[in-house]
C-alpha cells in the first residue's frame, strides 16, 4: 500500500485552460499504458502528444504527457503527469480512467509523503511537511465535509444507512436462524432492494446536471422556417447575434452562444429550418440541425400559435428531451399546449426562462442542485456506479430459496462503495441494527 | 517443587484445548484446577457448535483439540443449522449428554502424554520480575513453569445473583469463586471489568407435558465434527419446543423489580444476543411470545434445560413463569437459573498470540477475556497453549489470521478492538465469510497444523487421505458426465429445469440445492458425505471464493508491516488524537491491526507509516 499507483489532479479545480495531472507509484507506467494510447517511458521529461482514451475505450482528449522514471521524479517514484484540457469534467474523466486502469485516488499530501519517505527532502524539512500536510489534509477533510453537508452527501448517507439496514436483515437471517420473530419475508428485502437500486439510479441519472453546470446546458431551438426560432434565440441571448428575417429559411446555418440564464450556464443554438429545402446551402443545414438534436440537452419546438403539429415536429417532442413553446401568442389564434411566448410584448419570456433552469439543472424539480466540486462528483459515480452494478447482481440471491450470504456479499460491496464517500463500515453498525430491531436469544 | 513447561490453571473448554495442545506440542503440561470431576462441565446449556461456533470446533479439531472428538462422543441430538442457506454458513450444532461430555473430556486429555492433572486452587502467580515463573495454591504448593495459562472461565471473584438477595460468591452454581487469584492479577497491573452473564432454570422431565408440544427431532444421517475419528454415537434424542404467552409478559412485569439485573443488583453488561427472559420483555413489550426449547441433559436423566429462559429473577417467580407456558403447567424446577457477575480482563490488553503484554509466559485464555461460549473458549484454549508451548519450548510464537479461521477472526477482535459486551462469534463478524467454512477447516489449517507438530504422525496421515479424496471428489465432478435419465428426477426435487443432454457433473452442482454426492449417486458413483462435501462448496462458490481470496491477499500485505510495541504514540502528532489514544492502549503489532482499531482512519495510517519509517530512518545504527 505505500508504493502503489496514486493519481491526483495536480492542479486547482475549476476552469482553467490547461489541467495536470500526475501518476506515482510502481506500476504506474503500466497503469499509463491503458489510457495514454502509445504510451511510452523513454526517454524520459521528454513532452509527446497522445490520446487519452478510457478503459473502454472512449475517447477522453488529446494532450501531453512526460514520464519521470523513479528516483529522478519528484516522490522518487515512477511518475507520469499527463496535461489535459481545462475545466473539471475533462480532468476527472482522466483520473477515473487512471483509477480503473488501476491507480489510487492520492490522499492529500500523499505525493509529499512519498517524496520525504524516498529522501527526496531531508528530515528537517520533513518534520515541518508532515505537520504542514497533516493539517491541511484535516482542514480540506472538514471543508469537504461542510460542502457535502448540503446535497448529495446527505443522500449518499442516508442511502448507506438503508444499505446497513439490508445487510442487517442478511446478517439476522444467517447468523440467527431460530429466533422468536423467524425468517424474514424475501419479498420484503427484495422490495428493500429494489427501492435502494432506484434510488442509486435516480441518483446516477442526476449526475449529468453537473456536466451541464461545467460544459453549459445545450438547448437547440427547431421548428419549420419563420416559425421564430431565431427572434426568440435574440431575445434569450439579449442581442441581435442572430438573423432574423420574415423570409422562410433566413438561418443558413447553426448559430450557437453562450448565455447566462438566470445565472445558470446554458448554450443556445439556432439550426436551419427542419423541412427539406430545394438548395444544397439547406440541406446541409438540416444535417447540422439533426446533429444538435441528438446532442441538447432540451430542444425548444417552435410553432406558432394557431398551426397544428406536423408528424415531425410531433416526433420531436416524442424522441427528444423538449418544450413546446408557441411563439407569437400577440396574433390570434388557439394557443394550444405549450409555453406561449411573444417576442414584441415580452410575455412568457421569464416564464420560458423559469422553465428552462428548472429542468435543465433542476431535473424539473424545483430545487438546485448542490454545486460541489466536480471532482468529487466523478468520485461519486464511480461510487454509484459499483454500488448498483453490485446491488443488481445482489437481486437474484435474494429471492425466495436464493443464496443469503451470496446476496450479503454483494449488497457488502455496495456498502463498501459507498464507504469510500461517507465512512469505513463496522460490523458493530450492523448488529447494533440487527439487536435493535429483533429480539434474538434462543 | 514440581517442575513443567507450561501450567494450565482451569479446566473448562478454554483449560481442556490449552492443555491438550501444549501436551501435543511437547510440553509437559500441568492442569491445576480446583475441581477434577468438572474438568469440561457445560456450565450453560448442553449443546456444542451453531452459528460461525460449528466451524470453530471443526478448526479446533484439526488443530488436535479436544472439542470434536469429545462432542462425537457425546452428542444426543445433531442438526446442521442453516441448512436451507448458503453452505458457507452451515453450521453443525449438536445437543450433548452433559455428564457424557465431561467424561468424554476427561479421558480424552488423559490419552494424551506428558500431561497431569492436579486438584487445587491458585491463588497467586511466581513471578521473576516481569516473567512468570510457576504458580502457588491456596494451600500453599508450589509448581513452576516456564509459561502459565490463566483460563478461570466466571471464577475470578464470581457473584451468583437471584433477585435482590445478597449475591452468593460463586464461580458457578455450588462451586467457590476465586478471590484471591482475581486480586492478585489486578495486583500485577492489568485492567480488570466486570461483566454479566446468566443461565436459564433446569426441570423436572417428568413433569412436562410433552402432548401438545413441538418435537425437533435431530438430522438423520452420520456428522463427524472429528476429521480424525468416527466413533458411534449414543441414542438420539429430541427436543421440544413451546412459547410464553402474555401471562408470562404479566409475571415479569409484576416482579420485575426483583429482577437482579433491573433492581440495580447488577452493574456489569450482559451479551444483547443472549437477552433474560426479563429483557427480553421489557424491551419488546409487543412481542406475545417467545420461544422456549425444552432440551434433554443426557441419556440418564430426565432434567431439561430451559433454553431462551435465562433469568436473575428470584426462585419463587421462576417457577411461576413456568407454570404459565403450556406443557409445563405442572413442572418442577429443580435448579433456578441465575445471573453471574465475573471479573474479565479487557483483552486488548493481550497481543494476538494471547499472551498478556508486559508479563512473560502469561497467557489468559475464555471466558476471562471477555468472551462468551464454549467453542471460543476452546479456540482461544488451542491457541493459548499452543504459544504457551511455544514460549517454554523456545519456538516461534503462532497467530491466526482473520482469513485462516474464525479463530483469526475471534483473537483479532478481541485484542484489536477489546469487548464492550460479552463476545460471541457471528458468521457476519468476518470478511471473508465464503473462506471460512465447516468444510474446509482442515484444508485452510494443515499446513499451519503440520509446522507446529500437534499431531501424531498417523492423525497426519488421516489427515492427508482425507484431504486426496475430497480432492478425488472434486476431480470427479469436474470429469463425470451424467444422462438427462441419471438425474432428471434428482433436479425436479431440487426444483431446478431438468436437463436435455448429458453434461458434466460440476456444472449440475454449480445449481442451487443440488447435492454433489446424490448427483453422483445416480451416475453410479458411491462417495462419502464427509468427503463430498467440501468439492461441493467450492463448486458452488467458485468464482466467489477466488475473488475473496484475491481480496485477503491484498489486506495480507498491511499484516507484514511490522509496528514497533514500543512506538511513541503520544509524541506522533501527526496522527489524530483520538487515534493516538486508542492506538497506544492496543499497541497493534502490524499496520493491518491497526487499521482496525475503531476510530483509526485511512489518513490516520498514512500517517502512522510516514512516522514509523521516518524514526526507524533516524535511529542510530547500532
Amino acid at each position: 500500500m505505500l508504493t502503489d499507483p496514486i493519481a491526483a489532479l495536480a492542479t486547482p479545480p475549476g476552469r482553467a485552460a490547461l489541467a495536470v495531472v500526475r501518476l506515482s507509484g510502481d506500476g504506474a507506467f503500466e497503469v499509463a499504458k491503458k489510457v495514454i494510447v502509445g504510451f511510452r517511458a523513454k526517454p524520459p521529461r521528454t513532452a509527446r502528444l497522445a490520446a487519452f482514451l478510457a478503459v473502454d475505450g472512449t475517447p477522453i482528449d488529446r494532450g501531453l504527457y512526460l514520464s519521470f522514471p523513479g528516483p529522478a521524479s519528484y516522490t522518487g517514484e515512477d511518475m507520469v503527469e499527463l496535461t489535459c484540457h481545462g475545466g473539471v469534467l475533462t480532468a476527472a474523466r482522466l483520473l477515473a480512467a487512471l483509477q480503473a486502469a488501476g491507480a489510487r485516488p492520492a490522499a492529500p499530501g500523499e505525493f509529499t509523503r512519498r517524496a520525504v519517505l524516498n529522501g527526496k527532502m531531508d528530515l528537517v524539512q520533513a518534520e515541518g511537511v508532515a505537520d504542514l500536510v497533516d493539517a491541511t489534509a484535516q482542514i480540506q477533510a472538514r471543508r469537504a465535509l461542510h460542502q457535502l453537508e448540503g446535497g448529495l452527501s446527505c443522500r449518499l448517507t442516508a442511502l448507506r444507512e438503508q444499505l446497513l439496514g439490508l445487510l442487517a436483515s442478511l446478517s439476522y437471517e444467517v447468523d440467527f436462524p431460530e429466533e422468536d420473530d423467524g425468517p424474514i419475508e424475501r419479498s420484503a428485502l427484495v422490495g428493500e432492494l429494489d427501492t435502494l437500486l432506484a434510488a442509486v439510479e435516480r441518483l446516477l441519472a442526476s449526475a449529468p446536471i453537473g456536466e451541464r453546470i461545467r460544459e453549459g446546458a445545450l438547448v437547440v431551438f427547431a421548428g419549420r422556417p419563420n416559425a421564430g426560432k431565431s427572434s426568440l434565440f435574440n431575445a434569450l441571448l439579449g442581442s441581435e447575434r442572430a438573423l432574423v428575417t420574415e423570409l422562410p429559411g433566413t438561418t443558413r446555418d447553426t448559430i450557437e452562444a453562450s448565455v447566462d440564464l438566470e445565472g445558470w450556464p446554458v448554450r443556445l443554438a439556432d439550426t436551419a429550418g427542419l423541412w427539406e429545402a430545394p438548395d444544397r446551402l439547406d440541406q446541409l443545414g438540416i444535417a447540422v440541425s439533426r446533429r444538435y438534436l441528438d446532442a441538447a440537452d432540451l430542444v425548444l419546438l417552435c410553432v406558432e400559435v394557431g398551426l397544428e403539429l406536423e408528424p415531425d415536429e410531433m416526433r420531436i417532442l416524442e424522441h427528444h428531451p423538449s418544450f413546446l413553446v408557441r411563439t407569437k401568442v400577440d396574433l390570434a389564434g388557439s394557443r394550444g399546449q405549450g409555453i406561449g411566448v411573444s417576442i414584441l410584448t415580452g410575455e412568457g419570456l421569464d416564464e420560458l426562462k423559469r422553465r428552462l433552469v428548472d429542468r435543465l439543472f433542476a431535473d424539473g424539480s424545483g430545487g438546485y442542485p448542490d454545486l460541489e466540486p466536480m471532482l468529487t462528483r466523478e468520485r461519486h459515480l464511480v461510487a454509484l456506479d459499483r454500488a448498483r452494478d453490485a446491488l443488481r447482481e445482489a437481486r437474484p440471491h435474494l429471492v425466495q430459496n436464493g443464496d443469503a450470504v451470496l446476496a450479503a456479499h454483494h449488497v457488502r460491496v455496495a456498502v463498501s462503495a459507498l464507504d469510500e464517500l461517507v465512512g469505513v463500515v463496522d460490523t458493530d453498525e450492523v448488529f447494533e441494527r440487527v439487536f435493535r430491531r429483533f429480539c434474538v436469544g434462543k | 517443587m514440581d517442575r513443567f513447561d507450561v501450567i494450565v490453571i482451569g479446566g473448562g473448554h478454554a483449560g481442556a484445548e490449552a492443555a491438550a495442545l501444549s501436551a501435543r506440542s511437547g510440553a509437559a503440561t500441568l492442569l491445576l484446577t480446583q475441581h477434577l470431576e468438572t474438568i469440561g462441565q457445560m456450565s450453560c446449556n448442553p449443546a456444542i457448535g451453531g452459528i460461525a461456533k460449528g466451524t470453530v470446533v471443526r478448526e479446533v479439531d484439526a488443530f488436535g483439540g479436544i472439542m470434536g472428538r469429545a462432542t462425537d462422543l457425546a452428542r444426543i441430538q445433531f442438526r446442521m443449522l442453516n441448512r436451507s442457506k448458503g453452505p458457507a454458513v452451515w453450521s453443525p450444532r449438536a445437543q450433548c449428554d452433559r455428564g457424557l461430555y465431561r467424561r468424554s473430556v476427561r479421558s480424552l486429555l488423559e490419552r494424551l502424554p506428558r500431561i497431569r492433572f492436579v486438584q487445587g486452587t491458585v491463588s497467586s502467580l511466581l513471578m521473576e520480575g516481569q516473567r512468570v515463573a510457576g504458580v502457588v495454591t491456596s494451600d500453599g504448593r508450589r509448581f513452576s513453569a516456564r509459561a502459565v495459562v490463566v483460563t478461570a472461565g466466571t471464577f475470578l471473584r464470581g457473584r451468583i445473583h437471584m433477585g435482590l438477595d445478597a449475591p452468593i460468591p460463586a464461580g458457578r452454581a455450588g462451586e467457590s469463586p476465586a478471590v484471591e487469584m482475581a486480586q492478585h492479577l489486578e495486583n500485577i497491573g492489568l485492567t480488570v471489568e466486570r461483566f454479566k452473564t446468566g443461565t436459564p432454570p433446569r426441570i423436572d422431565g417428568r413433569s412436562v407435558d410433552l402432548a401438545g408440544l413441538e418435537r425437533q427431532d435431530g438430522d438423520a444421517g452420520s456428522y463427524w465434527f472429528s476429521h480424525f475419528e468416527r466413533p458411534a454415537h449414543p441414542p438420539q434424542l429430541p427436543c421440544y419446543l413451546t412459547h410464553t404467552g402474555p401471562e408470562l409478559n404479566d409475571i415479569i412485569t409484576a416482579h420485575i423489580e426483583l429482577s437482579a439485573l433491573y433492581g440495580g443488583a447488577i452493574s456489569g453488561r450482559g451479551p444483547r444476543y443472549c437477552p433474560s427472559i426479563e429483557d427480553k420483555v421489557v424491551r419488546f413489550p409487543d412481542a406475545e411470545r417467545h420461544q422456549v426449547f425444552l432440551e434433554p441433559e443426557g441419556l440418564e436423566t430426565n432434567e431439561m434445560y430451559v433454553n431462551g429462559l435465562s433469568t436473575s429473577l428470584p426462585p419463587e417467580v421462576q417457577r411461576a413463569y413456568l407454570r404459565s407456558i403450556p406443557g409445563l403447567e405442572r413442572v418442577e424446577m429443580t435448579r433456578p437459573g441465575y445471573a453471574i457477575e465475573y471479573d474479565y480482563f479487557p483483552p486488548t490488553q493481550l497481543n494476538a498470540t494471547l499472551g498478556v503484554k508486559g508479563v512473560d509466559g502469561l497467557f489468559f485464555a475464555g471466558q476471562i477475556n471477555g468472551t462468551t461460549g464454549y467453542e471460543e473458549a476452546a479456540g482461544q484454549g488451542v491457541v493459548a497453549g499452543v504459544n504457551a508451548a511455544a514460549v517454554a519450548l523456545n519456538r516461534e510464537p503462532m497467530t491466526i489470521g482473520r482469513d485462516e479461521a474464525f479463530i483469526g477472526v475471534l483473537i483479532d477482535d478481541l485484542v484489536t478492538r477489546g469487548v464492550d459486551e460479552p463476545y460471541r462469534l457471528f458468521t457476519s463478524r468476518a470478511e471473508f465469510r465464503l473462506l471460512l467454512r465447516q468444510d474446509n477447516a482442515l484444508r485452510r489449517l494443515l499446513p499451519l497444523v503440520s509446522s507446529l507438530g500437534t499431531l501424531t504422525d498417523s492423525e497426519c496421515r488421516t489427515a492427508e487421505e482425507f484431504l486426496e479424496e475430497e480432492d478425488k471428489i472434486l476431480g470427479l465432478a469436474r470429469e463425470q458426465m451424467v444422462s438427462p435419465s441419471q438425474v432428471n428426477d434428482l433436479l425436479r426435487t431440487a426444483g431446478t429445469p431438468p436437463i436435455t443432454q448429458a453434461i458434466r457433473v460440476a456444472d449440475l452442482v454449480r445449481r442451487p440445492r443440488v447435492v454433489l454426492h446424490e448427483v453422483l449417486l445416480a451416475a453410479g458413483q458411491v462417495v462419502d458425505l464427509a468427503h463430498s462435501n467440501w468439492g461441493e462448496v467450492e463448486l458452488k462458490y467458485e468464482g466467489y471464493v477466488a475473488r475473496e481470496r484475491e481480496l485477503a491477499s491484498k489486506t495480507a500485505s498491511m499484516d507484514t508491516f511490522e509496528l514497533p510495541i514500543d512506538f511513541d504514540y503520544p509524541s506522533a502528532i501527526t496522527i489524530a488524537y483520538e487515534a493516538r489514544e486508542k492506538l497506544s492502549q492496543v499497541r497493534p503489532s502490524t499496520l493491518g491491526q491497526a487499521g482496525r482499531v475503531p476510530g483509526v482512519t485511512p489518513s490516520d495510517l498514512q500517517n502512522l507509516v510516514v512516522e514509523v519509517l521516518r524514526r526507524r530512518r533516524s535511529a542510530p545504527v547500532p
